[in-house]
């Protein structure tokens, strides 16, 4: 059973995400399969070119790119969202599969879980 | 006995950029490890790791799963790696290797 | 980075695009007033929804932390010590 990890909020400004991925890598820890939902200004953890040193953080991006190596099955974002915040859609990391509907994507997760 | 970086109580470096590959053999030493080709091509496989995702491998199983996928079945099964770093392996080789402590590692 | 005119009220923002006090701050700014965007309020730079005030500045290293150094106006990216700076300007500022 996939577990679908929803990342609702913005990158560094919390710890929320960060302990959704630490939670992503748990379950693929275990072979409990999971998948990555980003929507609303959480889509901004997938922009390209980031540097969180300056912050005194790690890089999401770069973390990120360690998913699928782990297990993570897929990563998907909010189109609407892609749109608004990255419109040039070069900004974009990829191998992120967008989706219309949220809705329509979570009704297809038996067990869906939202960061912080 | 060369001039030592920060540790935490574990062992584990506090900064990934204070790791040199002589004290990495200090590190080792502790552990009564005496670094022979195979450990360094795994602890070379490590700080490739996390210069490109910033994290260790956070447990145990995907340390091998990471070894497998990089430098195949030979090298990245538990026995193999176990025999290289005993204990707990990716606790071990990330210890020797300079990372933080994998996450999920009891 | 441009003269400030010491007349208005400084605006701290640290709240993400569609945060309540998001909206409350950009609705509370008058033509003299300036805008600091830090922490995750740096996200309305590049976010098509959002209408900023003129005067907007936003704070580097949260900037490039985000992958959005080239989302800004050289003239609009600040450090820390400019920050302290115009802190020191302003007689009246606003924490969001």
């Amino acid at each position: 059973m996939t577990t679908l990890i929803v990342i609702d909020q913005a990158p560094y400004g919390s710890w929320a995400g960060r302990e959704a991925l630490d939670m992503v890598f748990s379950l693929a820890a275990f072979d409990q399969p999971a998948a990555l939902l980003f929507t609303g200004v959480g889509v901004n953890w997938l922009r390209t070119a980031q540097s969180a040193k300056g912050v005194g953080q790690k890089t999401v991006e770069k973390n990120l790119s360690a998913a699928p190596l782990f297990g993570v099955e897929k990563i998907f974002a909010e189109q609407e969202a892609c749109e608004r915040f990255m419109p040039d859609t070069s900004s974009r990391l990829a191998g992120i599969d967008l989706v219309a509907s949220v809705k329509n994507l979570m009704t297809q997760y038996d067990h869906v879980v939202f960061a912080g | 006995m060369t001039n030592s970086p920060v540790r935490n109580n574990e062992g584990f470096l506090e900064n990934v950029s204070s790791w040199s590959p002589d004290i990495a053999q200090d590190i080792a030493r502790e552990s009564d490890i005496l670094l022979s080709e195979n450990h360094w091509e795994i602890i070379w496989f490590l700080r490739g790791f996390y210069a490109e995702h910033e994290m260790s491998p956070p447990s145990n199983r995907l340390f091998v799963k990471a070894v497998r996928e990089a430098l195949g079945d030979d090298k990245g099964n538990s026995i193999y790696l176990m025999q290289l770093f005993p204990g707990t392996p990716a606790k071990t080789a990330c210890r020797i290797a300079g990372l933080p402590r994998p996450t999920n590692c009891l | 980075m441009n003269q400030i005119p010491d007349t208005g009220t400084l605006h701290i923002l640290n709240k993400a695009p569609g945060h309540p006090r998001f909206v409350a701050c950009l609705a509370a700014m008058s033509n003299q007033d300036t805008l600091i965007l830090i922490e995750n309020a740096v996200l309305a730079l590049p976010d098509t929804d959002t209408v900023l005030p003129r005067q907007t500045l936003a704070l580097e290293p949260d900037l490039e932390a985000r992958g959005l150094s080239g989302t800004a106006e050289p003239g609009q990216q600040i450090s820390h010590q400019q920050l302290v700076q115009l802190t020191e300007q302003h007689p009246r500022i606003i924490s969001w």
